[in-house]
């Protein structure tokens, strides 16, 4: 039997047309399967999805702490979701939107408000923080329910590189004792001596103009605070000072050229001009000691507390910030299992002797004291650093407001205006403000 | 689709009796089975990837929609805001800038790549691939980090100025005076898309104007302006609407340049890079729509003032 031409094409159009709608079809489970929604209870199994952000060690940390929780309770399933942070965010946004976010959450301080004032996130309470060190649990707290269990501490620090020093002829600063303006004047003699453009500069993705760790630094110490409950912590007399110090380490030539600020905000932490020799100190978290110091080739940088307006270390009211904290979707089908694997991971030797200090220095202090001895060098460094501060912390700052995350680029921004003469200070600081007030109106 | 039931009405008006016309109607339905299965595909696609997330967006543009909470419906609160939103202009400012610049520049040059490639030269399809090339790797994010690091104080465009005796340590990136004009430059080297176009175009035209032309004594130049712009003026309208309607969306070279922000001091936000950082960064993702539904409004009317003024200057050869 013969098949004429529109026989065929019929038929082949149908096929097309099946083969598209079966492929659209296979999609719908295919992502509902991914997600923690479909899965609930398979065979008497728990099944969870784990999200996180990471570099390939922590991948291969956190894929080696599932496989051992696995092993240990044979009746869970976890399935990873492994990201990177820029798209993380956006993803984890979308989850939450079509109501697939994972159970388990790797949560950032800038976004757990967003979050967590929203409903989206478990309560945590059941988690065991009863041997956390003081000053580590609460940034994890939106409206006093605990929603994020700090995953490792942090501290905002200077790194300096001391062959530049050498190269000056100087002794490092004795930072017990330095105050900002001390900061400025040292930053320029190291600048002019060593030839860098930078003496001290900003780190991360703001500079030192628009870091909102400096800046908070600032404020903390005139008996201010960057968010409060209800707003802004602070009023623009403040963000002008601030503009007005920075001008000040700009004509002291203390912290390089506007051009220098406005590019080293772009960069990543590899190419950062600490790690290329442009600079001779600059503002990072102290988890990042470890990776600038191989990123600048072996370099150690040695670290440097921030300044206080006294003169005195322990007036400058720096804090603990968790570099990163595990939150639970407040949708999850199992709740009390993504407690579990939580209370797992902030308490018990087998995870930290995996993850060792590479989320940071593990805030319950008896698993620091059992991991001390495997650290690394530079980690070891780090986690003396973070126990020898523990007197000159100051209250914990609450998480930023929803919204307040775009503090650091609007400070940023107009603090640019300034340094490259296009604003004056008070303007500047006016805006800013104003900027990030609306921004918290959501 | 209407091009297919034209098809059958056009053989439906040759039938004479009742049964041809019945026997012709069945013919022309099953043609049309046949056409919609295979447009079946496209169709889903249409409907579920574009028509349906647009008329969803048309909705949360009408409400507060924080993606994590449900969407609250404010009537036109999100539009009415626009107008009081100082980034909002200033995005607009930078987008409008960035199009009206770069567009022409980025035709111009392939127009002028073009007529050079069309003289026939050897290696002609070497010459052809090399200069499409920016074209394809335009968009990337690996070129848009190039470009960074190029056009920084240390950078190699520097670094070739101060070879050449011009010492500047302007930061072409860093100085919100110069930022936008370096992602102008990354759009308009990327000319590949229209060139291969014009280059098409330039075939079509007959050679023998050209030599009509060359023995009446006309110049090259004339040639240029009396023979090749007309005929090509199809063209150059296709390549005008197309580039400016993609001008509009440029999102990825600012994204990268800036590293998300837009900076520095938001010389370089551009429309798409502040929508984006409404819906994604601050959560608004209502207000993010209605941004969205203003750009279609923007577009739209562009593309109707391009051709409405086509009528101008566009000549159809036949």
């Amino acid at each position: 039997m013969a098949i004429n031409r529109r026989q065929f094409l019929i038929a082949a159009g149908g096929l097309a047309a099946a083969a598209t709608t079966g492929g659209l079809a296979a999609c719908a489970p295919g992502s509902s399967g991914g997600g923690s929604q479909g899965g609930g209870n398979q065979g008497g199994g728990t099944n969870l999805t784990l999200a996180w952000w990471g570099n390939p060690t922590r991948n291969k940390n956190t894929q080696a702490e599932i496989d051992a929780y696995v092993k240990a309770n044979p009746n869970v399933k976890i399935s990873p979701q492994p990201g990177e942070f820029a798209s993380y965010w956006d993803k984890l946004a979308t989850q939450t939107a079509g109501g697939q976010a994972p159970d388990i959450i790797q949560m950032d301080m800038a976004y757990i408000a967003d979050y967590g004032t929203r409903g989206a996130l478990l309560d945590l309470g059941k988690v065991d923080v009863s041997k956390f060190v003081e000053g580590t649990v609460d940034s994890g707290k939106i409206g006093g329910k605990l929603v994020g269990v700090n995953a490792g501490i942090n501290s905002a620090v200077f790194f300096a590189n001391p062959k530049i020093f050498e190269k000056a002829k100087m002794e490092l600063p004795d930072d017990k004792t330095w105050t900002w303006d001390q900061v400025f004047e040292i930053g320029a003699e190291v600048a002019s001596k060593a030839g860098v453009p930078f003496g001290v500069a900003g780190g991360g993705p703001a500079g030192f103009v628009g870091s909102d760790s400096l800046f908070g630094t600032f404020v903390r110490q005139q008996g201010k605070e960057l968010f409060k409950e209800d707003g802004l912590g602070f009023e623009v007399a403040d963000a002008q000072a601030w503009y007005d110090l920075m001008l000040k380490g700009l004509r002291a030539k203390a912290i390089g050229t506007p051009a220098d600020n406005s590019e080293e905000a772009a960069k990543p932490l590899d190419q950062s001009a600490l790690v290329l020799g442009k600079a001779a100190i600059q503002w990072w978290n102290t988890n990042q000691l470890e990776a600038i110091g191989a990123a600048a080739g072996g370099q150690q940088m040695t670290m440097l507390r921030g300044p206080s307006t006294t003169g005195k270390a322990t007036d400058r009211k720096t804090w603990y910030k968790a570099s990163m904290l595990w939150s639970a979707s407040a949708k999850t089908k199992n709740p009390d299992a993504a407690i579990a694997w939580i209370n797992w991971f902030a308490n018990s030797t087998e995870a930290a002797d995996i993850d060792k200090a590479e989320r940071g220095i593990p805030p319950n202090s008896e698993l620091l004291t059992h991991v001390t001895p495997s650290l690394s060098p530079a980690q070891q460094v780090v986690a003396k650093y973070i126990t020898d501060i523990k007197g000159e912390v100051g209250a914990t700052p609450i998480a930023p407001l929803p919204g307040g995350g775009t503090l650091g680029p609007v400070m940023f921004k107009h603090g640019i205006d300034v340094l490259f003469g296009k604003a004056s200070s008070a303007d500047a600081a006016k805006a800013f403000v104003d900027e990030v007030k609306s921004n918290l109106k959501v | 689709m209407s091009a297919i039931s034209e098809l059958s009405t056009v053989r439906g008006t040759r039938a004479r009796t009742p049964e041809e016309k019945a026997l012709r109607k069945k013919e022309a339905s099953r043609d049309n089975k046949a056409g919609y299965l295979f447009l079946l595909p496209w169709l889903i696609g249409l409907v579920l990837i574009t028509l349906g997330p647009m008329l969803a967006s048309l909705y949360l543009s009408f409400t507060n929609y924080s993606l994590i909470q449900a969407p609250k419906f404010i009537g036109i609160e999100n539009y009415a805001r626009m107008l009081t939103d100082p980034r909002l202009h200033q995005s607009l400012k930078v987008t409008f800038i960035y199009v009206l610049v770069s567009t022409p520049l980025q035709l111009a040059l392939a127009l002028a790549i073009a007529i050079l490639l069309n003289e026939g030269m050897r290696g002609l399809a070497f010459y052809r691939s090399v200069f499409y090339l920016p074209s394809m790797l335009g968009g990337s994010v690996a070129i848009a980090v190039l470009w960074r690091n190029m056009f920084e104080s240390d950078g190699l465009v520097n670094q070739l100025l101060r070879l050449l005796g011009i010492d500047v340590h302007i930061s072409w990136i860093g100085d919100p005076s110069y930022a936008l004009w370096t992602i102008v430059l990354l759009h308009v080297w990327t000319f590949g898309s229209p060139m291969v176009i014009f280059l098409a175009g330039l075939r079509q035209i007959p050679g023998m104007y050209y030599e009509a032309a060359a023995v009446d004594g006309a110049t090259r130049w004339t040639m240029f302006r009396k023979i090749t712009l007309p005929l090509l003026s199809p063209i150059i309208f296709f390549n005008l609407v197309l580039q400016i309607i993609n001008a509009f969306q440029a999102f990825t070279q600012a994204f990268v340049v800036s590293n998300g922000t837009g900076g520095p001091s938001d010389a370089t936000l551009f429309y798409t890079v502040y929508l984006y950082q409404r819906g994604f960064v601050q959560f608004q993702m209502g207000y993010a729509s209605a941004m969205a539904w203003l750009l279609v409004v923007i577009i739209a009317a562009f593309t109707a003032i391009n051709f409405f003024l086509s009528k101008y200057w566009v000549f159809y050869g036949d």
